[in-house]
């Protein structure tokens, strides 16, 4: 089937600012939205850039705007989006991140927030006396498994609106990297963190729009896992 | 053993509280009492008694009962906190520099005490009528 592409372009080098470019490709119903960014790249215009590197919804790297929707481009069906031989489809860079190229986004600003709530693993104490692993119950361990399927790869945060309107926000990919620290019960610096998010910029600017839920390629519940950490800080109990 | 147990463990993690915290309890708590207070009074004044028919011998007569006073207070006192608390919220998405931020706080603040405190002194003070 053809599909018609809008794919929003920017070269810094050339382009005061971005600009629609059209493509037609053929595709299979069944390729993927990423298949046809490469047909484009491949056949069409060698200077179309997009970032991929697993392109099998792992590595979390294609991060677009599909239609209007923040979506990982190599897990997007074409039959999912299109109904009819020649529909189009939008394609257009993440939002609220500096665009270095096409739909290439700088990542540091989100990788700095990731960053500032300490995303590892924090625990000085003795090891247990076999001198192996900390263990842990089932409970405990299911209790931060949906932080654990978090791949970064900014699908949260550039949808969420509080983020596009003041980027000093953590963000929702950050919050729930903490949250994934923070509920682990063999972890010792949940307070710190906590610290951290106890701000206005912090945990407290999630205005629960829920965007950042319905924009997770890897279905966690990110706006429920924000609302765990805000319960945290107001009761001081993790549980 | 501990390693087969099905509950998760309760924790204490105590972050000191902050303003920011304060005023989320606070928005939460206006937001389901705003619930009943603004729904009864769009009920009585709008449906019920009608706008048309609200006059000063109106106010006079339902601020003779002490109960309406008081629910009038709260409603001042949550609807109009839980607004500027909110409006506070999104001047911060177009003020980014701190001290800008500092400043439209300040601003909001003054605006919600002197309001409040026009509004309450209306309440406490009652209708004179001439």
């Amino acid at each position: 089937m053809k599909v018609h592409l809008k794919i929003k372009r920017f070269n810094p080098e050339k382009d005061s600012k971005s600009w629609w470019g059209e493509y037609d490709v053929n595709v299979d119903p069944t390729d993927r939205v990423l298949d046809a960014l490469h047909l484009v790249k491949w056949y069409q215009d060698g200077t179309f850039n997009v970032r991929r590197s697993c392109a099998h919804g792992v590595c979390g790297s294609d991060a677009v705007r599909i239609n209007g929707q923040n979506r990982l481009a190599c897990k997007v069906l074409i039959q999912d989006i299109v109904k009819n031989d020649g529909d189009t489809i939008t394609v257009e860079p993440i939002l609220g991140l500096p665009v270095i190229k096409d739909l290439i986004v700088d990542m540091e600003p989100f990788f700095d927030h990731y960053k500032s709530v300490m995303p590892y693993f924090v625990n000085d104490e003795a090891l247990p006396a076999d001198g192996r692993e900390r263990l842990q119950n089932i409970a405990d361990r299911e209790r931060y498994d949906q932080g654990t399927k978090c791949i970064l790869c900014a699908c949260c945060t550039t949808s969420c609106p509080s983020f596009w309107l003041n980027d000093d926000y953590v963000g929702p990919a950050a919050v729930v990297q903490a949250h994934r620290f923070i509920f682990d019960s063999r972890d010792r610096a949940a307070e710190e963190r906590l610290k951290i998010l106890n701000e206005q910029m912090g945990v407290w600017r999630c205005r629960t729009a829920f965007n950042c839920t319905n924009a997770c390629p890897r279905e966690i519940p990110v706006t429920q896992l924000i609302g765990e950490v805000k319960k945290a800080l107001a009761t001081g109990e993790i549980r | 053993m501990s390693a087969i147990s099905s509950t998760p463990t309760v924790r204490k993690a105590a972050a000191p509280p902050t303003f920011e915290t304060r005023m989320w309890q606070f928005m939460r708590l206006s937001g389901v009492l705003l619930i009943p207070l603004v729904w009864i009074h769009v009920a009585l004044k709008d449906v019920i008694v009608g706008v048309h028919a609200i006059d000063l011998n109106y106010v006079q007569k339902i601020w003779a009962i002490t109960a309406w006073r008081v629910y009038d207070m709260a409603l001042l006192a949550f609807a109009f906190g839980h607004g500027m608390n909110g409006l506070r919220h999104v001047a911060n998405d177009y003020f980014h520099s701190k001290s800008a931020q500092k400043i439209m706080a300040w601003a909001i603040l003054i605006g919600w005490i002197v309001i409040t405190a026009i509004g309450g002194i209306a309440i406490i003070g009652g209708v004179n009528m001439p």
